[in-house]
């Protein structure tokens, strides 16, 4: 399999916090590498950083020493070029469906009636075209974070940052919210970097897996899943999916213990 | 399984306690009769002789030293000269105070410097000023309307810094990574989520708007219901004293029913989470 050309890189990225308890490191010394329409997942132990590095990449904040290169050029950081979503779906409560919809286009200074438009066609491809008026108190969990999928595609990102967007739904809309993202990034040709601790999910919906060590978070091992399974459901089918599965558990299980 | 027994009978319990009177008609039924016993057992009472009519007053007094103030036109100018007093400062006062404490999200810097300054001027009890108003802006319409900005304002300012501090940081987060300046995050994502305060603070500064409004022409004035009041009680004319008080109430009871259409209206997503409440 040729290997595509890298999109995005980050090299030797450091980060601390200053806390209460005094500093603390939180990333130190992480690199890692994203391949044009790469589908990554990035699993550790909780509260090693993962976060952290989406908010770098997001401009959020600010590395306190490394680089980042999009497409080879040197960037201080993919604002406004991303599409952030997090477990929360950040809904504005006060905006419709429509309304939060428009939300990156209105930011962007997009023509009102083409913004629209668009947005009419996004939600009438994701099923959920007769919603447009509604409040979002008003929806499923499922179907609010399927809004806010929306908002983030229809904002054309170059890179979409998915920090355990479906963690706090049920297992059934889970899995077919995983459906329904896997077509989105396959129909707009996306590049995914996806957060969970969910290895099932990791395994199921990914070309590559990046395994973080505890805190401080570094890359322990990258694992490539070659499952190419069309659906999530039938990626689980897979003959090798326990293979990977269990593989990475291993991986996950080695640190706990040492950082217990 | 004991939760599933112990939700069972509360389910139960609240079917209960629901019966009988507790229907919009029953509630109205009995909020009618608490008002017209209040005022059959205050009138018997003065008739026979039990309370005195020279300090309480009579109910069959009151309706008809009002119906004369009706008709003679009094009463009307009175209560619209006082309402448009109140009206004014609070409106002028709210939307001062808002729009400044919103604006105090702006810059931290600003507004941890005006802080103290805010608490300072807000542990002033604001009626107390009322002598140096009137110094000031003289007996006329100004000085009420000035006392009623002092009051509203504050708790404007202050409501409205408060919900702009604690407006959801996650939200800004998200517009800045779409590419959001600091004005988007301002008017996209602060001022909508301040709005519940905002208009929460309507309630209160209504009246308020009053109080201002009264106080003002208690110390000097020719005009208002705050006058009519404090000139009555001066001549012991108990039943005029009540009209007064009675048409404040109807004034602030008005009042308090149009702020809570104005916050149906313009708070369309927060419907419907506010008629349910738990059941104890």
């Amino acid at each position: 399999m040729q290997q595509p050309p890298v999109q995005l890189s980050v090299r030797n990225f450091q980060k601390s916090f200053h806390g209460k308890a005094g500093e603390v490191r939180v990333l130190d010394d992480l690199s890692f590498a994203i391949n044009e329409r790469d589908f990554v997942s990035i699993i550790g132990p909780s509260g090693c950083g993962k976060t952290t590095i989406f908010n770098i990449i997001a401009g959020l904040l600010e590395p306190d020493s490394g680089a980042m290169h999009y497409r080879g050029e040197e960037i201080e950081s993919l604002r406004g070029r991303v599409g952030y979503m997090m477990q929360k779906d950040l809904l504005f409560p006060w905006r419709t469906v429509l309304g939060n919809v428009l939300l990156g286009l209105e930011t962007r200074g997009v023509d009102r009636a083409e913004a629209e438009a668009r947005a009419r066609e996004y939600l009438k491809g994701f099923g959920l075209s007769g919603f447009e008026n509604a409040y979002p108190k008003t929806l499923s969990g499922g179907m609010r974070q399927r809004v806010a999928l929306i908002r983030t595609l229809i904002m054309d990102p170059d890179i979409l940052l998915l920090d355990e967007p479906f963690s706090a739904l049920d297992y059934q809309t889970r899995l077919y919210l995983e459906g329904v993202l896997k077509d989105a990034v396959e129909t707009y040709h996306k590049t995914v970097i996806l957060v969970t601790h969910d290895i099932d999910e990791a395994v199921a919906l990914s070309k590559r897996v990046i395994v973080l060590s505890g805190r401080p978070a570094r890359v322990k091992i990258v694992h490539d899943i070659e499952i190419g399974a069309t659906s999530p459901i039938a990626a689980r089918g897979d003959a090798r999916f326990s293979g990977y599965f269990h593989s990475l558990c291993a991986e996950l299980d080695i640190q706990t213990e040492k950082t217990a | 399984m004991p939760e599933t027994a112990s939700l069972q009978k509360r389910k139960t319990g609240r079917k209960r306690r629901r019966a009988g009177f507790d229907t919009a008609f029953g509630r109205a039924m009995l909020q009618v009769v608490a008002v017209v016993a209040f005022f059959a057992v205050w009138e018997i009472g003065v008739r026979a002789g039990w309370i005195s009519a020279f300090l309480v007053g009579s109910p069959s007094g009151i309706f008809s030293v009002g119906y004369k103030m009706i008709l003679s036109g009094e009463l009307v100018s009175d209560t619209w000269y006082t309402l448009f007093e109140a009206i004014l400062g609070f409106i002028i006062g709210t939307i001062a105070g808002s729009l400044l404490g919103l604006a105090l999200w702006y810059s931290v810097f600003v507004a941890r410097l005006v802080e103290p300054f805010i608490v300072a001027i807000n542990s002033v009890p604001k009626i107390a000023l009322a002598p140096i108003v009137v110094l000031w802006f003289g007996t006329g319409l100004v000085s009420k309307v000035a006392l009623s900005v002092s009051l509203t304002a504050i708790v404007a300012l202050i409501a409205a810094y408060q919900a702009a501090k604690d407006a959801d940081v996650d939200l800004q987060s998200l517009l800045i990574s779409m590419g959001a300046d600091k004005h988007q995050v301002f008017f996209k994502a602060v001022v909508p989520s301040t709005l519940p305060s905002i208009i929460a603070t309507f309630r209160i500064n209504v009246g308020f708007g009053l109080v201002g409004a009264v106080v003002g022409e208690f110390i000097s004035s020719q005009r208002g219901l705050g006058h009519l009041i404090y000139t009555a009680s001066s001549f012991y004319d108990l039943n005029t004293v009540w009209v007064g008080l009675f048409t404040l109430m109807v004034m602030g009871f008005v009042l308090y029913y149009v702020i809570d259409m104005i916050e149906r209206v313009s708070l369309p997503w927060k419907q419907s989470s506010t008629t349910h409440q738990v059941q104890v």
